[in-house]
């Protein structure tokens, strides 16, 4: 006998569902099943939202975090402190920083870290873009946020010395960040003592 | 003690339960019943390592995709289950974040019939015998050992690459040397610490007219960094790191020669087996719980008197779990003893 399954359409959706991080067979299939049975228009709210958000939202030009104009709100604020700029592995790494409040000036996003053995290079990164930065914006600080694992030490050790012939101050976040887990997994506590004692190269 | 032990999808065992006794466990059967993988799983359930190999991927069970140790650990219920994608690790039925807490439980000492490969074979298995021992004695082990290997593959690998590029290995050699420097001093002081007791068991089982003594012989020179900076043109020639803790060795000597030339096939089983000893009576002079012994297939290839010297040198606090193809002895009081059978469990 054949086995029963659910039509073909709702096993399309589920398997779409599965594509998102952290949902699995049983999220996707109780997701698809909350779309298929709304008597409301939800899903399609969802959907709207879906396209809106990927038609409108972008990398800032100048430090990479989201953007919806050209600049990001952060870039764009004129009260913000800019002389100093923080760098980070990953636009995601900027809001965990920015809620510790121990930093107001300027951030620039990586979009990863040098890992041979995950095949990046130093040209697959916002780094050209983060010299220019420094030669034009004249920052008196640049401050390096990476993870305090291997990958985030070496990418740290590279960019200082790219950045040392330029005479800008150059620091680190004290460590104390979970190693490997980046800036995303760290307390806010953790991350404002690693800010505030951060420690000049 | 470990009182019992659960394996799901461990090498050829879907599930195995059983429960063990406080001093020997002996489990009997013919090649190929999965004795050592009983042994295997008690060590990846304290150690979150196996005695065998450096990956734990061979230990899933094959055709599946993931496999679960558990077991009661003084009143303490541990678990660990390993897929390719995720570990996970629970103590008293909550998840751990880290394994630095749950690695402070147990420790383990295994004796197996390769155990000689610390004699005559290459420096990897001394490396090994003391990352073993270090990991069990210091918390800051394992993630300083792991980073070191970390940086070394990176550094490697931009050594591979077509035209590597200076500013780029410059960058690892930071870390390289970081935590290559304390992965060094971690061993050599695990090296004088073994030692003498290394020397005072293989006395006590070779008698005083033979002397086992051995020393950290370091990968690279005192200044890593110097001798790293020294090493740059042979490295790029090799396209390799040439100097560091991973060339590092355990030089044994007995009678003063070196063991794996000069000593007879007697001898570097004796020396061997004194190794194995000194690390329990290492952990045994530890705070903490006595370590598990396992003790894999070597009582057939021991001769009566090493047989009687281990019996005699193995700490008697120790629970002992011991594989072999038939009951060793008659002499050993309250073992329990296990028979496999067609990948099945029999109390005997
Ligand atoms: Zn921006």
């Amino acid at each position: 006998m054949r086995k029963t399954e659910y039509p073909e359409p709702i096993r399309q959706l589920i398997a779409q569902l599965r594509q998102m991080p952290g949902v699995g067979p049983r999220s996707a299939e109780r997701i698809a099943l909350w779309i298929i049975r709304s008597r409301n228009d939800h899903p399609e709210q969802i959907t709207n939202a879906i396209t809106a958000a990927r038609q409108a939202v972008r990398p800032c030009a100048r430090c990479g975090f989201f953007a919806t104009e050209e600049l990001c709100d952060i870039c764009a604020d004129a009260t913000r402190a800019a002389d100093q700029l923080c760098v980070v592995e990953q636009a995601t790494d900027i809001l965990p920083l920015e809620k510790t409040s121990a930093f107001r000036g300027h951030y620039h996003s990586l979009g990863g870290r040098i890992s041979p053995l995950d095949h990046v290079a130093p040209e697959d990164l916002r780094i050209k873009e983060l010299i220019a930065r420094v030669e034009a914006e004249k920052f008196s600080e640049v401050i390096f946020a990476l993870a305090a694992d291997v990958e985030g030490e070496a990418t740290t050790n590279y960019l200082v010395e790219l950045l040392k012939p330029t005479g800008v101050t150059l620091s680190r976040i004290a460590h104390g960040l979970p190693a490997g887990g980046g800036l995303e997994s760290a307390d806010e506590l953790t991350l404002y003592q690693a800010l505030s004692g951060r420690r000049q190269l | 003690m470990l009182s019992d032990l659960q394996l799901r999808n461990v090498r050829c065992f879907a599930a195995l339960s059983v429960e063990l006794g406080p001093g020997f466990t002996f489990f009997i059967g013919a090649n190929g019943e999965g004795k050592t993988s009983i042994l295997e799983g008690a060590c990846v359930l304290l150690r979150l390592q196996s005695q065998r190999t450096s990956s734990l991927a061979p230990v899933v069970k094959f055709g599946e995709k993931s496999f679960a140790v558990s077991g009661r650990w003084r009143s303490h219920v541990m678990e660990f289950r390993y897929s390719a994608l995720r570990r996970r690790i629970v103590f008293d039925h909550a998840e751990q974040r880290n394994a630095q807490e749950y690695l402070r439980l147990g420790r383990v000492v295994s004796f197996a019939n390769t155990d000689i490969e610390l004699i005559r074979g290459g420096s990897e298995p001394r490396r090994r015998y003391l990352d073993f021992l270090g990991s069990q004695i210091d918390a800051t082990y394992r993630p300083t050992l792991r980073a070191y290997e970390r940086a070394l593959r990176s550094r490697n690998a931009l050594l591979k690459s077509a035209q590597p590029r200076p500013r780029e290995l410059a960058a690892y050699d930071q870390p390289l040397v970081e935590h290559g420097e304390r992965l060094g001093v971690s061993r050599a002081i695990l090296a004088q610490r073994i030692a003498p007791i290394a020397a005072a068991v293989h006395r006590e089982i070779a008698g005083a007219e033979e002397s086992l003594s051995l020393r950290l012989a370091r990968g690279n020179e005192r200044d890593f960094r110097a001798d790293l900076a020294n090493s740059r043109s042979q490295e790029l020639r090799l396209r390799q790191t040439v100097v560091g803790p991973h060339r590092d060795d355990l030089e044994l000597l007995v009678d003063g020669k070196p063991a794996a030339q000069f000593a007879s096939e007697g001898q570097q089983r004796t020396a061997a087996l004194a190794l194995k000893l000194a690390q329990a009576r290492l952990f045994e002079n530890e705070e903490g719980a006595p370590p598990l012994l396992l003790i894999d297939d070597i009582f057939g290839e021991l001769d009566p008197n090493r047989r009687g010297a281990l019996l005699r040198n193995l700490p008697a606090k120790s629970q002992k779990l011991v594989t072999a193809t038939l009951l060793p002895s008659r002499d050993i009081a309250d073992a329990r003893v296990f028979e496999l059978r067609d990948r099945q469990i029999y109390r005997a």
